[in-house]
């Protein structure tokens, strides 16, 4: 019961109480408050330290950078995530499905990939767009991609020393874009199922071509091994490989609940996907 | 290292000393006596303790009062009296829009933050808005009616 | 002031202090020297109780079991039946079963206590679904066959006759699952002792009924209780019997320690440890011409009742009774069984009972159509139910039924007939439609035999005050009764004062259920209403009367013969939807719905109630998924059980007509379990056309329709 909480005023107070006490940041709490809940008027006790880093200035902020990545800074909000121009589409498109108007204004995307829960919306997209993740411990900064910091379900490689301070996402321009989370709901909802999948299509040749699966496996799923069926090939290939290529896929994932829904639905998707390719009147958006 | 909480509740600075896990709603019903935010769900996922923080809506039932540390807050009861909460008030009352009541004084601040942003509501733009509060009773379509009512009759009190 | 009219558009008495946040319910209500209390519940489904092990409990805190009921007590909770225990006591029957109840001063602590009460049990295995309490799974829990009351009714040839002549049968069964009431406001009460007595403040739908519940736990008559109900933020049948649950272990507690005492859910407990709407399973074996033409149906209705009687006899009724829908079949045979299973107890949830059969006949009917080339709609229509019908009790319908005019507004509004020819079978988009009734009241003679309603008036210069039972919650009964008095008195209605009822102060005027507050207690309260206005000049008075059972509606409670209800309402529903064929994530485009509740007293506060019953209904066929393993529920937040958003469906576009009743006050019937009678099956239909398939269970979440067209292949 009687452990200490704390709310650092500074990056560098919040990295030394990490490495002293080890002590949990909790940003948006939207993971946190929930999953230790206590009931009505008891405060969540997490059994650890935990430290509010709520307000903590250093931070926040989205910017395109020189070297070709977008920077999101650990605390900014899917709400400002949705709202910024400069955000690759998918992880917008994530971002404002997110929960509902109050959970966009306080989750955090550090909040969302450190919970590594396998039904969060933003690590789904970063993945796909082979996002990295800035750590920061005193003294030292580590980075690395996404989907490798991201180890299982609720399981990442953050140190106990470390906080994730921020997201860098590869700037690259897409012809064909896709995103569909599909909900318990319409809106306010917890995702059942998310693909996310994008190609770059340049005189009848596939030249990149990648998707993620959310919520179909203890962690995002991407398949190099299918992608690379399509990636180099002919546009006009693609009636000859889908199979191939579905069937990869659909070995790739691994639902847990509602499995044959969540492979259906995932083939079916990837499908229309392929099928948007072939279609020279569609591109951009793919609906 | 704050040793405290420092925030301001409706205008009325608060200082909270004690563990700063500790739920916002919890210190604003318990010790503030602001029962006009009410607890539905304890998860953030019903909107019947919607506050306002720094002018945007949040549930208060899953954040620490840590995290509130130099925000303002705007409960129902902050905001009832004013022109803007009356204007609101009213607008549910005419439109039909209370039932069990439970979900309202929520769903009054997911209004009033809306109307605040976007002067002129679609119905579209409402249910978008009002998403994240449940109100089991009503099926929406009278607070969606009440909200445009609100905006309609508002109207400069919005600008 | 101008005298309130009963077409003035009025706004509801409690809008603006709801809407203020200054409507109190009982969590904001604290006293002086109050503690909390918490249940501890049983964590198995079945099993004895070999061992309790409380930790030394701090200065102010205690532990109060079943062992402290006062030897002049007895352990049960009076409901409809006496069965449900206060406390669990020797062995569980389900999963969140009251074994103790623990009372402090810091709920923080009372949370640690709570974890660290070691409770030992002798497991068995539970029994959870119709069909493993039928194959008695683990012995049985009721009786010797787990058929907790049953009960029959017929009409019309012998059904052995029925079948011999058809040209072929048509059986199918058809299935509902668990549904959580999700009142925005959780379960909550407080007790205290005032002037000597035991007094709750308390959320509920009916006060009488908790001071009889458990007055009988201390040996006391239920008038020395006092039950004073604060404003209920919804209930929906959830808050019927089960507050007696949370009254009963709090009056034991109070006794002992003699603090205030209040206990507040929070939801968790609210989704996992409170009452559900009854699963239901149905097989109908229907008798069919060589066009398709219903020669009679033979029906065989299971209702799980889970682990206690309660009220699920009554609710068993009521299904079997509406399993005929809204029409006049030539023959039918009805069988109903309630079945004990180690869940949750099953209780009221508006529509009580009646929405898992008109489901059932509602997808039957729909399926007989299309096998046999009709439109749904045309089908139904032939089997209408008119003045003078029989019903399946042998009884006869009384009033107009208007239902042909109501098709026609719906049909036209929605223009049904030609979508529904249009969208045809299969082309991912599909309209629906649902005819539905749901019988005013007690079911038969109970209001007359059983309840014996009053209502009184009192008048204080001139303001005029409302004494009954009935309750607000959030359905407008403020609202709606005042008018009703006003609107006879021909006073204005700001001149009326109804305060939420206090056992102590008002006469019983029956329970906040059966829709029939308005019809019932609203016509006592408009006749005391008429003779005060005649006696206007006599200065102070009290008028109370005692409700008048209307002649000419024979009823055998033995038998189940007769008229089942005094009068029904009516009501028809269309769903359009469309169904995203790569997700199958269905969208619903329309709702219309014309429903005949006699005559509308505030169209404000019926526009709401059809809104809101419409899509609670929609929900239930859709999302609201409740699953239950071991004993154990599944959903436990309002995370994983999901209610309709604000985006979920569209604007309704509903209407009413006007069908005078005559025993109702100025014509109404009863509403607020009609409007959640018929959407489902409404919103079925349309996703069955849409896709093609057939769907015998709800509700239907995208991975259930999936399944459906893996089963449809």
């Amino acid at each position: 019961m009687a452990v200490r909480n704390y709310i650092p005023e500074t990056l560098e107070e919040a990295l030394e109480l990490r490495r002293d006490e080890h002590a949990i940041p909790l940003a948006g709490g939207t993971d946190i408050m929930v999953q230790h809940r206590e009931g009505i008027g008891i405060a969540p006790d997490v059994g650890k330290p935990v430290m509010i880093i709520s307000n903590l200035a250093e931070l926040k902020g989205i910017r395109r950078r020189d070297d070709g990545f977008v920077e999101i800074r650990a605390l900014e909000t899917p709400a400002s995530i949705a709202s910024s121009d400069i955000v690759p589409w998918h992880v917008r498109q994530a971002a404002a499905r997110m929960g509902a108007i109050a959970l966009r204004n306080m989750a955090t995307i550090g909040g969302n990939i450190g919970n590594a829960s396998p039904k969060g919306d933003l690590p789904q997209p970063l993945i796909l767009l082979d996002a990295e993740v800035v750590v920061a411990s005193v003294g030292s900064e580590r980075r690395m991609l996404l989907d490798e910091f991201i180890l299982g379900s609720k399981k990442t490689a953050l140190r106990d020393d470390e906080i994730i301070t921020s997201v860098l996402i590869p700037e690259k321009e897409f012809t064909h874009l896709f995103y569909r989370k599909i909900g318990t709901r319409r809106a306010n909802a917890i995702s059942k199922l998310s693909l996310s999948a994008a190609a770059v299509i340049r005189d009848g040749i596939i030249e990149d071509f990648r998707a993620s699966s959310g919520a179909a496996g203890p962690k995002v799923i991407r398949s190099r091994e299918a992608e690379s069926l399509l990636t180099k090939r002919q546009v006009s290939e693609i009636p000859d490989i889908a199979d191939d290529f579905i069937a990869a896929w659909d070995r790739a994932i691994s639902p847990h609940a509602m499995p044959r829904y969540r492979r259906n639905t995932t083939s079916r998707m990837l499908l229309h996907f392929l099928e948007a390719l072939q279609d020279e009147t569609l591109t951009g958006i793919i609906g | 290292m704050r040793d405290k909480v420092v925030f301001h509740v409706n205008g009325e600075r608060v200082e909270f000393i004690g563990n700063p896990m500790t739920r916002l709603i919890d210190v604003l019903r318990d010790d503030l006596g602001l029962t006009g935010v009410k607890e539905g769900c304890g998860e953030g996922e019903c909107g019947a303790c919607s506050v306002i923080k720094d002018g945007k809506l949040v549930t208060s039932c899953i954040m620490p009062v840590g995290s509130a540390d130099g925000s303002e807050i705007l409960t129902i009861e902050g905001i009832r009296d004013t022109p803007k909460g009356i204007c609101i008030t009213e607008a549910f009352r005419d439109g039909g829009a209370v039932q069990c009541g439970f979900c309202i004084p929520g769903m009054v601040m997911a209004a009033y933050a809306l109307l605040e942003e976007n002067h002129h509501p679609t119905e579209e733009d409402i249910r978008m808005a009002i998403s994240g509060n449940i109100c089991r009773c009503t099926g929406y379509d009278l607070i969606v009616k009440s909200v445009q009512l609100a905006a309609e009759r508002g109207g400069r009190l919005w600008q | 002031m101008s005298a309130t009219r009963i077409d003035d558009r009025i706004v509801r008495v409690d809008a603006m202090e709801k809407a203020r946040g200054e409507a109190e319910y009982v969590c904001d209500i604290r006293f002086p020297g109050m503690v909390y209390g918490t249940l501890v519940r049983s964590t198995v489904a079945r099993g004895k109780i070999l061992s309790i092990d409380v930790p030394a409990l701090p200065e102010g805190y205690s532990f109060i079991t079943a062992d402290d009921i006062p030897a002049e007590g007895r352990n049960e909770l009076w409901m409809i039946a006496k069965d449900w225990r206060c406390f669990a006591s020797g062995d569980v029957r389900y999963v969140g079963e009251t074994i103790g109840i623990l009372c402090g001063p810091d709920r923080g602590m009372l949370s640690y206590l709570k974890k660290h009460i070691a409770i030992s049990y002798e497991e068995e295995t539970p029994a959870v679904t119709i069909d493993e309490a039928l194959a008695l799974k683990g012995g049985p829990i009721a009786g010797e066959d787990n058929i907790m009351c049953s009960l029959y009714c017929e009409k019309g040839p012998k059904m052995d006759d029925v079948f011999r002549q058809a040209d072929s049968i048509f059986e199918e069964t058809l299935e509902t699952g668990f549904q959580e009431h999700v009142h925005l406001e959780t379960n909550s009460a407080i007790v205290r002792q005032e002037d000597g007595r035991f007094t709750f403040y308390i959320s509920a739908q009916c006060p009488f009924y908790v001071r009889k519940s458990v007055s009988g736990l201390l040996g006391l008559r239920p008038e020395d209780i006092v039950v004073k109900q604060t404003t209920t933020g919804g209930a929906f049948g959830g808050k019927e019997h089960f507050p007696d649950v949370l009254a009963g272990p709090l009056l034991v507690a109070c006794n002992k320690i003699h603090k205030p005492i209040k206990m507040v859910f929070d939801r968790e407990e609210d989704m996992l440890y409170s009452v559900k709407r009854h699963p239901s399973k149905v097989v109908f074996r229907t008798a069919l011409d060589k066009e398709g033409g219903i020669l009679g149906i033979d029906g065989k209705i299971y209702y799980n009742c889970g682990a206690y009687l309660s009220a699920s006899y009554v609710v068993l009724q009521r299904g079997v009774f509406h399993a005929n829908g809204v029409y006049d079949f030539p023959a039918t045979h009805l069988e109903g069984y309630g079945v004990a299973t180690n869940t949750f107890p099953s209780d009221a949830f508006r529509g009580f009972g009646a929405p898992q059969t008109l489901f059932a006949i509602e997808m039957h009917l729909d399926h007989i159509a299309r096998k046999f080339g009709y439109d749904p709609a045309e089908y139904k229509a032939r089997y209408f139910l008119r003045k003078g019908g029989e019903t399946v009790t042998n009884g006869h319908i009384v009033e107009d039924v208007k239902l042909p005019e109501m098709l026609e507004q719906i049909a036209t509004a929605s223009d049904y007939y030609r979508k529904a020819k249009e969208y045809g079978i299969g082309s991912g988009r599909g309209i629906g439609i649902s005819f539905y009734n749901h019988g005013g009241a007690f079911t038969g003679n109970g209001e007359q035999a059983i309840i014996k309603a009053h209502a009184r008036l009192v008048k204080e210069g001139s303001r005029v005050r409302i004494e009954v039972g009935s309750t607000e919650m959030g359905q407008g009964f403020q609202t709606t009764l005042r008018k009703i008095a006003a609107n006879a008195l021909g006073i204005s209605i700001s001149q009326i004062d109804y305060p939420n009822p206090d056992t102590s102060r008002v006469p019983d005027s029956g329970p906040t259920a059966a829709s029939r507050s308005t019809m019932v207690v609203g016509k006592i309260v408009e006749d005391c209403a008429r003779e005060m206005k005649e006696r206007w000049d006599e200065g102070d008075f009290s008028v109370e009367k005692e409700y008048v059972h209307p002649e000419g509606h024979p009823w055998d409670q033995d038998t189940f013969r007769g008229d089942a209800y005094l009068g029904y309402g009516w009501g028809a529903c269309i769903v359009e939807v469309e169904v995203d064929r790569l997700t199958n994530e269905v969208r619903t485009v329309g709702i219309w719905s014309s429903h005949d509740i006699g005559k509308a007293i505030d169209e404000l506060v019926v526009h709401g109630q059809v809104n809101g019953g419409i899509i609670q209904s929609l929900g239930y066929a859709s999302m609201e998924k409740m699953e239950n393993r071991d004993g154990r529920f599944r959903q436990s937040s309002m995370s994983d059980y999901v209610v309709p958003t604000s985006m979920d469906f569209p604007s309704q576009e509903w209407f009413l007509v006007d069908n005078p009743y005559q025993w109702g006050p100025q014509g109404a019937k009863g509403m607020g379990e009609l409007v959640f009678n018929g959407a489902d099956a409404a919103y079925v239909d349309a996703v069955e056309r849409a896709l093609g398939v057939t769907v015998v269970k709800i509700p239907i979440p995208p991975e259930d329709i999936e399944e459906a067209i893996e089963n449809a292949r």
